[in-house]
């Protein structure tokens, strides 16, 4: 059975007006058996980006830590929060790293970067698990629902999305596609990023 | 064949591992214990691979003792927890992976709560509030599912789903429980292990209890 | 008599002493001063700036994210701030490894690392730099301000022999004498944090070489609690805020306010 269904789990990015949103399930399993249905895979990286890592769980947590890490690091030389497109190319070269001993991970970042006229412009990316980086406009997913993730969000997907239409869509999109997936679901949770807040909810979803 | 379990409650928690040690149709030996004490708050039950479990246990159980020896206080938890998360995940990506299977149940002096964590040989690890390891999981968690009540509230939205837990159990709830799990995999587990060790962390620290 | 056992690191003199040690201690008492006081519910540093005048350009430290001009006072992590003394090059190795080391302890216990690991973790590197290796010890004194749940607010002081030990108030640098007895007599067990930082400034004014006391010359930190996260918090101050802050003392001295009397 392949390594990256071990543990299940799927993500979502998408591009609002000025706002992103990011989602994913809450499930880790032991191939069938459930084991938690708190398993987080979306983590801050800073005010403005979040790192959504869908895969094998250990590594989850392995990149979890090694990011914070070289953010933290990052952050406290050049005393400033780092860019999303940074990141992104942080998150890319790490994995290359490890080419021929990969993560079993394919990160997603959604997050807001700075305009040189100081506004702030909406940002999502999605890597392989050896750091292929793909700047979408629209949306990525990834994860054991990943195709049934595209199915949904191709069609519910609209350009210029208020933060709460944003909200809807992206909810709407995670909950049924992971319905559709025996390794992803047991919850779901939604973050969506604005440039003055950032607004989490947890999903009513199917516990099956 | 190896089974382990450990719940969350009012103030403790109660880990326990089967006895039987056994190589192929053999019981070697009916008395094993598998359950590792730490540090004053802290027990650990590992299975797994023979002889990989015991190494790694052994070499937790000193590092954690010697940070403790060096810093003049203990890990709490979740430290612990990370230290040993981050062993098993770098072992696994190195010439002979350790494959040990483990259940590592603290009490947090500083936040006055029980901690567990399921940790299994990849490093995956999560903070769960009854876990198991072994075929013996597969008929415990779903009992644990229906018999340990609570409501989960998370970021304000109150979610009931047919899942429940208690974190309020009193000791006495909590292992009958256990009792009841035991029971379950004694009946429908074609080898079942007849002897399971219980053990008990809470405030006072870790004592082992009788069934 | 000291010429043939003082050039080299890893040998003993005949009287016992390590000289590079010593010669490296002496290159720090000429360096600017940093003073450290440990309050009940704080930790405050000030340090003194060698490298000052009109042409440095301070442009990027004004707006910066963790204000400073980076010459005497870093952030380590998020709960130990670190003031140094000494050669600046030798400061800015012993700071990247003292960030490296705070972040391989979050790495591995998933926890902010206590000050006195941080302390004991750059002091074996530094002693290893005093017995083996041939390579000259760091010409650096360390201050360590900071929080861990443990031991709450601890102040540490290294040196370049790879000895620490944790302090109540004291000074590293230039004129750390005059400075340490004056903080030896003032100093109050229970002192709180706003006192501290007057008895810092006041201490300062005091030692430094400089007639003007400002934010040209002055760093200034501190280390506290959020009173609502109850996680710790390093402020080092903006240059616009030690100005305010020496204003609201009493103690900004320009040159013009030195010259003034003379009329």
């Amino acid at each position: 059975m392949s390594i990256m269904e071990n543990n299940g789990g799927s993500v979502i990015a998408m591009v609002g007006k000025e706002c992103v949103a990011i989602a994913c399930d809450l499930r880790l399993g032991n191939q069938a058996l459930g084991v938690s249905s708190d398993f987080q895979k979306i983590f801050p990286v800073t005010d403005r980006i979040f790192l959504g890592l869908p895969g094998l769980g250990t590594d989850v947590t392995t990149l979890k830590e090694l990011f914070r890490f070289r953010v933290n690091m990052y952050t406290i030389k050049e005393e400033r929060e780092i860019e999303p497109e940074t990141f992104a190319h942080l998150v890319s070269s790490t994995l290359y790293e490890h080419r021929f001993g990969p993560y079993f991970i394919e990160p997603v970042m959604a997050g807001l970067s700075k305009t040189p006229s100081g506004g702030f412009k909406p940002f999502i990316a999605a890597t392989d698990l050896i750091g292929c980086l793909n700047f979408a406009k629209d949306f990525v997913v990834a994860g054991t629902a990943s195709s049934k993730l595209f199915g949904v969000a191709e069609g519910l997907w609209e350009p210029d999305l208020e933060p709460e239409d944003l909200f809807e869509t992206i909810s709407q999109t995670i909950m049924n596609a992971v319905d559709r997936d025996a390794y992803s679901g047991w919850g779901c949770i939604v973050h969506v990023i604005t440039k003055d807040q950032i607004v989490t909810r947890t999903l009513k979803a199917r516990m099956d | 064949m190896e089974t382990s379990f450990a719940i969350t409650g009012k103030g403790y928690v109660i880990v326990a591992a089967d006895t039987t040690a056994a190589r192929s149709i053999v019981k070697m030996k009916t008395d094993e214990d598998k359950i590792k004490a730490l540090g004053p708050h802290l027990l650990m039950a590992y299975s797994g691979e023979p002889g990989d479990t015991v190494q790694f246990a052994e070499y937790v159980e000193r590092n954690i003792r010697l940070y403790q020896i060096r810093h003049h206080y203990s890990l709490r938890p979740s430290a612990a927890a990370s230290w040993v998360r981050r062993s098993l995940a770098e072992s696994l990506r190195s010439r002979h992976p350790y494959s040990v299977n483990l259940l590592l149940g603290g009490y947090d002096e500083a936040s006055d709560e029980p901690k567990l964590y399921w940790i299994d040989y990849l490093g995956t690890m999560t903070e769960v509030p009854f876990g198991a390891h072994g075929y013996g999981s597969y008929f415990a968690l779903s009992l644990l599912d229906r018999c340990v009540k609570k409501y989960l509230v998370i970021s304000g939205a109150l979610i009931c789903h047919s899942r429940y837990h208690n974190p309020d159990a009193t000791l006495e709830e909590g292992i009958e429980t256990l009792k009841r799990c035991i029971d379950e995999v004694a009946k429908r587990l074609i080898v079942s292990p007849s002897k399971y060790k219980v053990k008990i962390v809470d405030k006072d620290g870790v004592r082992e209890i009788e069934l | 008599m000291a010429r043939r056992y003082d050039s080299r690191t890893t040998i003993f003199s005949p009287e016992g002493r390590l000289y590079q040690i010593e010669y490296a201690m002496e290159a720090i008492s000429h360096a600017g001063t940093v003073l450290g006081v440990l309050a009940k519910d704080g930790v405050v540093l000030a340090a003194e700036k060698k490298v000052t005048g009109k042409l440095l350009d301070l442009a990027g430290a004004k707006e910066g994210g963790y204000g400073g001009s980076g010459e005497k006072i870093f952030l380590l992590n998020s709960n130990v701030i670190g003031g140094v003394a000494g050669l600046t090059a030798d400061a800015n190795s012993l700071i990247n490894y003292a960030r490296t080391a705070a972040q391989k302890h979050l790495l591995t216990y998933n926890d902010d690392i206590p000050v006195e690991v941080l302390a004991q973790r750059l002091c074996d590197m530094k002693q290893g730099y005093t017995q083996f290796g041939g390579l000259r010890p760091f010409g650096v004194s360390l201050l360590y301000a900071g929080y861990d749940p443990h031991y709450q607010f601890q102040l540490y002081h290294s040196d370049p022999s790879g000895n620490y030990s944790g302090w109540k108030a004291t000074c590293i640098g230039a004129n750390n004498g005059t400075a340490q007895s004056l903080l030896k007599q003032e100093y109050k067990d229970d002192i709180e944090i706003k006192d501290a930082i007057s008895l810092v400034l006041r201490v300062m004014s005091k030692t430094m070489d400089s007639t003007t006391l400002g934010s040209e010359k002055l760093e200034f930190a501190v280390l506290t609690l959020d009173p609502e996260t109850k996680a710790p918090k390093a402020k080092i101050y903006r240059p616009a805020e030690i100005d305010a802050l020496l204003q609201s003392e009493g103690l900004k001295k320009d040159e013009d306010a030195e010259m003034k009397p003379a009329q």
